[in-house]
């Protein structure tokens, strides 16, 4: 190639390179037009929980599409909310490698996801290496913001303290009911999950003077699982604590009504038991269940109906406790964003940790504040316990815990009818 | 249970034994087998073991045209190659379109047929039970793989596969059209993974990615019973079934697939052609 050119091909694209920056600070007009908030959202889309995945995406795109509307962030010009997905199919190496190619090519401003606690976990680590915020709506593994990182923000309640209402719950339950359970089986998936939550029942077991009779891990990708629920079945507790994914939540609910194992209650995790998919494959089979959660639709929060019907008749089932931490989340970004009026990621991280969000659409939540502590847990994150039940309307999930939650009129069933 | 894992290994050991080809995309058929069944029960509220009259023809078919219009040409091109590489990886994509396919059509959620007779019935001696379906998928296995049998061995076109699956060329020079018999091998295999999908169906979730699970057993068993042996293939399935199900009565869960796969292991490294399998065919 001719020099002559080659050098005054670069003295043009120089040239045009300088203008083009000496224009952008005088005309925020042109700033904003290509300025987006890249946002990397790495959740499970297929495997064994791509329905809770499709929920959280669900939740972020309604949330993005009303802050989009309503102007995008205003301290940085106007700028949209542009999200992107990846998908983790809840495997830890794909969260890891999704979450370099998210920093290093798609040049995100933050990361959310992951769901799986598994995948979390070691995401968690990347985001803190690159030092780009990571924003965990729902990830429940305590030891995720127990690394001292400086990026990890998880808006749910951690496990411990699902664990710690569980119990509490079922203390309550005995009073209020008069009966006495001493006998506790525990069956778990075989991940971080099931296991965080598994070591911390045994704990409260011993200090609440259960005893454990079945203490069962499982794989999530299990086919059959009657050989754990004849388990059960022999150990004859009196209440059954799970942890489950979708898939085998469903089965496990289905097996457990065909070997007519007689339990007083059974007391779930979340997750797949939460999945609106849950109710319609287990059915008649999923009554009586109780079931932790951090919202339900009977919620008593200004907006929340409106946020569940629009939901609802977007993507055409009800908003679940996974899919308003998703929701919270995202507005919680923009409040932060607000505040740090600038895209560097260690200014949005400091936004983010002075977070005190208390009125916000994105509000809809039981608790009334969202506030990080040092290790970037949600302080104010609560939990209820809903049952399942039919009362007239088809199966339903009915807040029963803690009592001034409780719906009006509603006495749950405790313990467990023979079926 | 066991038998059901070995009814969807027989589909593969058959399309293996004749086209010489792992079909990754069984799993994927099997899914597919269990939509179609989904719907046939939900829309004619038949019983769900009448639907196979709907399942198995459309399934037959659907392997049928599979083969013939997106591996034949594979094959073709590769015709000079005892085991096509190249086809093994088509099969693989084939079950990555066909799972994001349903993914995109049907969407994450699980589907259970809830009113069906079937559901959650148990046979109870004292303290043993018996879940009536799975009884159900024994008995259909064992026909199955017992039908597949008597084809091969006594129908025209059953020695015709055969003779493909014993030598290529051979068989091309007796007048045998090699790619036909591919379809119909294709096709049988597809059906038998409807057949095991209507018997899964009555008393398990339905979702896209269902196959992966039936996918990696599958293979197991094929492995385990002699590639290209039926009869290892049920066998097998059984064996994989009873260890599934008698092992976490002694230690949890978990273990029992660390088994499964040791035994896998086992079985490779003393005979590598499998319980059931033919020597001489490696």
């Amino acid at each position: 190639m001719n020099t002559k050119f080659k050098f005054w091909g670069k003295l043009t694209a120089i040239f045009a390179i300088t203008t083009f920056l000496a224009v952008i600070p005088q005309s925020p007009a042109i700033w904003a037009a290509d300025n987006v908030v890249k946002v990397g959202n790495i959740i499970p889309l297929s495997g064994p929980s791509a329905s809770v995945g499709q929920q959280g995406k669900n939740a972020r795109e309604m949330a993005v599409e009303e802050i989009n509307a309503a102007g995008g962030i205003k301290s940085l010009g106007g700028a949209k909310l542009k999200m992107i997905y990846a998908d983790s199919e809840s495997k830890p190496e794909k969260g890891v490698a999704e979450a370099e190619r998210f920093i290093n090519t798609e040049k995100v401003h933050v990361l959310t996801g992951c769901w799986n606690s598994a995948v979390s976990y070691p995401t968690s680590a990347v985001a803190e290496r690159y030092g780009i915020p990571f924003i965990v709506p729902v990830s429940v593994a305590d030891k995720i913001t127990e690394q001292g990182f400086k990026t990890v923000f998880r808006i749910a309640a951690k496990d411990s303290w699902w664990t710690r209402d569980q119990f509490a719950f079922l203390k309550d339950m005995e009073k209020e009911f008069n009966t006495k359970v001493k006998k506790l089986a525990f069956v778990y998936e075989n991940g971080d999950w099931g296991k965080g939550f598994a070591g911390q029942w045994k704990d409260l077991a011993k200090k609440g003077g259960y005893k454990v009779v079945v203490d069962e891990p499982y794989p999530s990708t299990a086919t059959d699982l009657s050989p754990v629920v004849q388990k059960i079945r022999r150990a004859k507790p009196d209440v059954l604590m799970l942890v489950s994914n979708a898939a085998d939540a469903i089965l496990l609910t289905n097996t457990l009504a065909d070997y007519k194992v007689k339990l007083k209650a059974i007391i779930a995790s979340g997750g797949g038991h939460a999945d609106p998919s849950f109710l319609k494959a287990a059915g008649k089979n999923a009554k009586y269940i109780f079931d932790i959660v951090e919202w339900e639709t009977d919620v008593n929060k200004p907006g929340a109906k409106e946020a569940n019907a629009k939901y609802k008749t977007k993507y055409g089932y009800n908003l679940t406790g996974e899919a308003v931490d998703a929701y919270l989340a995202t507005y919680v970004l923009k409040d932060a964003l607000e505040r740090a009026g600038s895209l560097d990621p260690a200014k949005i991280r400091d936004a983010l940790a002075s977070t005190n969000l208390t009125s916000s659409p994105g509000m809809i939540v039981g608790y009334d504040a969202v506030e990080f502590d040092k290790t970037g847990q949600n302080k104010h994150a609560s939990l209820v316990m809903v049952q399942i039940n039919d009362i007239g309307k088809g199966l339903e999930r009915i807040t029963v815990w803690p009592k001034v939650a409780r719906r009006a009129g509603y006495t749950p069933i405790f313990p467990m009818p023979a079926k | 249970m066991g038998s059901i894992y070995g009814l969807t290994a027989l589909g593969l050991t058959i399309i293996f034994g004749v086209l010489k080809v792992i079909n990754f995309a069984h799993g994927s058929l099997l899914m597919v087998g269990m939509y179609v069944a989904y719907w046939a029960i939900v829309f004619t509220g038949l019983h769900p073991y009448i639907s196979l009259i709907i399942v198995v023809p459309v399934m037959y078919f659907f392997g049928f045209y599979l083969q013939d219009i997106v591996i034949k040409p594979i094959f073709k091109a590769e015709k000079d190659v005892r085991e096509p590489i190249t086809v093994i990886i088509v099969t693989t994509g084939v079950w990555y379109i066909l799972d994001n396919l349903t993914l995109l059509i049907f969407g994450p959620q699980y589907r259970g047929i809830q009113d069906n007779p079937l559901r959650g019935k148990m046979i109870e001696f004292g303290e043993m039970m018996i879940s009536v379906p799975k009884l159900w998928g024994f008995v259909a296995a064992v026909i199955t793989a017992a039908a597949v049998y008597w084809f091969f061995q006594k129908t025209r076109m059953g020695r015709a596969i055969r003779a493909t699956s014993l030598d290529r060329e051979a068989a091309s020079l007796m007048g045998i059209n090699q790619f036909k018999v591919y379809n119909v091998a294709f096709g049988i295999g597809t059906a038998t993974a409807g057949i095991a999908a209507v018997t899964l169906v009555p008393f398990y979730n339905i979702f896209p990615t269902v196959g992966v699970l039936f996918d990696i057993k599958g293979f197991i068993i094929v492995v385990l019973g002699g590639l290209g042996s039926i009869g290892g293939a049920i066998l097998g399935g059984i064996i994989i079934g009873l260890i599934e199900s008698i092992g976490p009565q002694f230690m949890t869960a978990t273990w029992t697939e660390a088994i499964v796969y040791g035994l896998f292991l086992l079985v490779l490294f003393v005979k590598p052609s499998g319980l059931f399998g033919v020597k001489y065919d490696w």
